[in-house]
C-alpha cells in the first residue's frame, strides 16, 4: 500500500529509523567537525566529561609526564578486571586455595594467563605508581596549588602497596605464608599497639585461616574500594587545581605554571572557582588545543602501549608459584616480595628502625614535602636548576633505597648472609 | 544548643563507631592452634635430648630428670628456628641462638622464651604457651 510514503511516521518508517533514532539518543553528537561540537563532544558525554573541554598543549608532551599516571590507572584498571575473574575460581580457604592456584595452571581455561596478568599488572603498577611519584617531585608539581593532591598520591602509593602485600598471602604457597610472616611480625615492633595491629590483621596470634580470610577481604572489597575513592578525588582535583602542572609555554599571557600573579585574583565567570590562570572556557589561551581528539588519542596510545607490555610479558613469564605451605620449614632465606627487599634488608639490622622508624620517617618526609617546600620556583621542568637541593636530597633516598633492594634482592643468601650473585 | 547538641550527639556516635570496629575485629575465639596442649609422656623424652615439635613451634629440653619447653619462633620476625649444633639458627635473618635460647647473634632482639610445663593428671607432660617462665627454669619429672 501507499500508507507509509503518505504518513511519515508509519510502521515502517518507524523501523527504519529505528537504529539511527536508538544511535543519536545514546551519542548525543555526531562526530565533531567543528570545534563547537569538540567542546559538545566532550562535555555532553558521561565517560569523556571526565576531561576539560581545552588542554594546555604542553601537558600533552610526552617526555613531560612520560604517562605514567595514566599507566597507573590503565594497570589498576587490568587488575580489577583479572582480578574478578580470578575471583570466580578462588576460595579464600587453608585447605583449598593452593589446589585453586594449581586449578588455575591446569583446567581453568585462561587461567594461568589470567594470573600472570594478575602478577605482572601489580609488580607492575607498584613500579609505575613509584616512577610517577618521583616525575612528580622532579619536575616539582607538588607545589602550590597542588599540595593535596601529593597526600592524595602519597596515601595512594600507600594503598597500592597494601594491596600488593595483601594479595600475596592469597596463593597460600611458601613464599605467600612467610613472607606475611615476616611482613606482619615488622607491624607488632610498632611501639604500645604494634602487638594489636598483628592481632587484628591475622584475627589469630600466628598467619592461618583467620588470616586468609581477613587479607582476601582487604584485598577484593576494602583496599578496591579506598583506591577507586582516593583516584576519583587525585583526578577531580587535577581540575580544580588548573589542570596537570606543565612546561612553561612561549606564550605571552600564560605563564602555564598555575601559580603567577593571577591565581590569586579568581575568574568568577562561567567557571569561575576554577584555580588557575588556565581556564577552559571564556579565557582561551592560544597554546590550548581540544581534548577531542588530542588529548584522547594521547591517552589511547598509553592504554594500548600498557596492554600490550602486559599481554606480552604475561605470555613470556609465568607468575611464579613455590611448594604449598609448610608451617614447619620457613624456606631459607625466606624473602619478601621486591618491593619490600630493601625494607627487609633494614629489618635484618633492626627490626624496629628498619620496619617501623625509619620507613615511618620517610612515609612522613614525603607527605610533608608540598608544605616544608614553599618556594614557588621551577615547576614544570625536569631538573629545575631552582631545585637541584630538593632533587638531590630525593634522588640520594630513592637512590640509597634502590640499593637496598637491590642488596636484598640479589646479594642474600642461605641464614641472610651475604652472597656475590656472580 | 541544639547545634551544640547535635554535633556532640555526631562526635560520640563517631567515637562509638570507631570503638565498635575495633571491637568487632578483634576476634573472641580464635581458631588456630590451642595455646595450652599435653605433648605426650615424660618418658617420649629420653634425657640428653632436645626434641623439636615443629607443628607446635616448641623444642623439649631433657636433662637428666629436668625437663623444659623452649619456643622456636624467631623473636625477630616469628620465622621457625631450627636447632643447631650450638643452639638454634633463623633462616629468614640470621639470628643465632645458644642451647637456652640465648641470643648470640643476628638481629634478634629477646631471647627465645620458655613455656610453663607441668605433668598432667593424666600423666602426660601440659605445655601453657600463655605463660612464660624465666630461662633455665626446669621442671622435675
Amino acid at each position: 500500500m501507499s500508507t507509509a510514503t503518505e504518513k511519515p511516521h508509519g510502521a515502517l518508517e518507524t523501523l527504519r529509523e529505528l537504529p539511527h533514532n536508538v544511535w543519536t539518543s545514546i551519542f548525543r553528537n555526531p562526530l565533531p567537525s567543528t570545534d563547537l561540537e569538540r567542546s559538545s563532544t566532550s562535555f555532553t558525554n558521561f565517560f569523556l566529561h571526565i576531561h576539560p573541554v581545552k588542554v594546555h598543549r604542553n601537558t600533552l608532551r610526552p617526555v613531560y609526564t612520560l604517562g605514567l599516571g595514566l599507566m597507573s590507572l590503565f594497570l589498576f584498571l587490568i587488575l580489577i578486571v583479572t582480578g574478578v575473574l580470578l575471583m570466580f575460581y578462588y576460595v579464600p580457604s587453608t585447605t583449598q586455595a593452593y589446589d585453586r592456584m594449581l586449578d588455575l595452571r591446569g583446567t581453568v581455561a585462561f587461567g594461568i594467563f589470567l594470573r600472570n596478568m594478575h602478577r605482572w599488572s601489580a609488580h607492575g603498577m607498584v613500579g609505575v605508581v613509584f616512577l610517577h611519584l618521583c616525575r612528580v617531585f622532579l619536575t616539582g608539581a607538588y607545589k602550590k596549588p597542588r599540595e593535596f593532591n601529593w597526600l592524595i598520591g602519597v596515601a595512594l602509593l600507600l594503598v597500592t602497596l597494601f594491596m600488593s602485600f595483601t594479595g600475596y598471602l592469597l596463593p597460600w604457597d611458601q613464599l605467600a605464608f612467610w613472607a606475611i610472616t615476616v611482613g606482619t611480625s615488622i607491624a607488632a615492633y610498632a611501639p604500645f599497639i604494634g602487638k594489636d595491629i598483628q592481632f587484628l590483621l591475622l584475627g589469630d596470634t600466628s598467619v592461618g585461616q583467620e588470616a586468609l580470610l581477613r587479607f582476601y577481604v582487604l584485598h577484593v572489597a576494602v583496599l578496591p574500594a579506598i583506591l577507586t575513592l582516593l583516584v576519583a578525588i587525585h583526578f577531580w582535583r587535577i581540575r580544580k587545581d588548573g589542570g596537570l602542572s606543565r612546561p612553561e609555554g612561549s606564550g605571552v599571557r600564560d605563564q602555564g605554571s598555575g601559580i603567577g600573579e593571577r591565581y590569586r585574583k579568581p575568574i568568577y565567570g562561567l567557571q569561575g572557582f576554577v584555580r588557575s590562570s588556565f581556564t577552559k572556557l571564556g579565557n582561551v589561551s592560544d597554546e590550548s588545543v581540544f581534548s577531542w581528539p588530542n588529548l584522547l588519542l594521547a591517552e589511547l596510545f598509553v592504554f594500548i602501549l600498557t596492554v600490550s607490555a602486559i599481554l606480552v610479558v604475561s605470555l613470556a613469564f609465568h607468575a611464579p608459584l613455590e611448594q604449598p605451605v609448610n608451617v614447619m620449614h620457613p624456606p631459607n632465606p625466606a624473602k619478601a616480595p621486591w618491593y619490600f627487599l630493601g625494607l627487609q634488608e633494614m629489618v635484618s639490622y633492626s627490626a624496629f628502625w628498619g620496619g617501623i622508624g625509619i620507613p615511618g620517617l620517610m612515609v612522613g618526609l614525603l607527605a610533608l614535602v608540598p608544605y616544608i617546600d614553599r618556594t614557588p620556583h621551577g615547576v614544570g621542568r625536569w631538573f629545575a636548576r631552582e631545585r637541584l637541593l630538593a632533587n638531590t636530597i630525593f634522588l640520594t633516598l630513592v637512590t640509597l633505597n634502590v640499593i637496598f633492594i637491590v642488596i636484598g634482592t640479589f646479594f642474600r643468601g642461605p641464614n641472610w648472609t651475604f652472597v656475590s650473585p656472580f | 544548643v541544639l547545634a551544640w547538641l547535635s554535633s556532640v550527639g555526631l562526635f560520640g556516635s563517631a567515637v562509638l563507631a570507631a570503638l565498635s570496629n575495633v571491637i568487632f575485629f578483634k576476634p573472641r575465639v580464635t581458631y588456630g592452634q590451642p595455646a595450652i596442649f599435653q605433648i605426650g609422656k615424660p618418658d617420649d623424652y629420653p634425657p640428653g635430648t632436645r626434641i623439636a615439635r615443629e607443628s607446635e613451634r616448641i623444642c623439649i629440653v631433657r636433662e637428666g630428670n629436668k625437663l623444659a619447653a623452649i619456643s622456636t619462633t624467631c623473636t625477630h620476625l616469628g620465622c621457625s628456628v631450627a636447632i643447631s649444633d650450638t643452639g638454634f639458627a633463623c633462616p629468614c635473618h640470621g639470628s643465632r641462638y645458644d642451647q637456652d635460647g640465648v641470643v648470640t647473634g643476628g638481629p634478634a632482639p629477646k631471647p627465645l622464651p620458655w613455656f610453663k610445663v607441668t605433668v598432667a593428671p593424666n600423666g602426660e607432660i601440659e605445655v601453657d604457651k600463655n605463660t612464660q617462665i624465666p630461662s633455665g627454669t626446669y621442671l622435675t619429672v
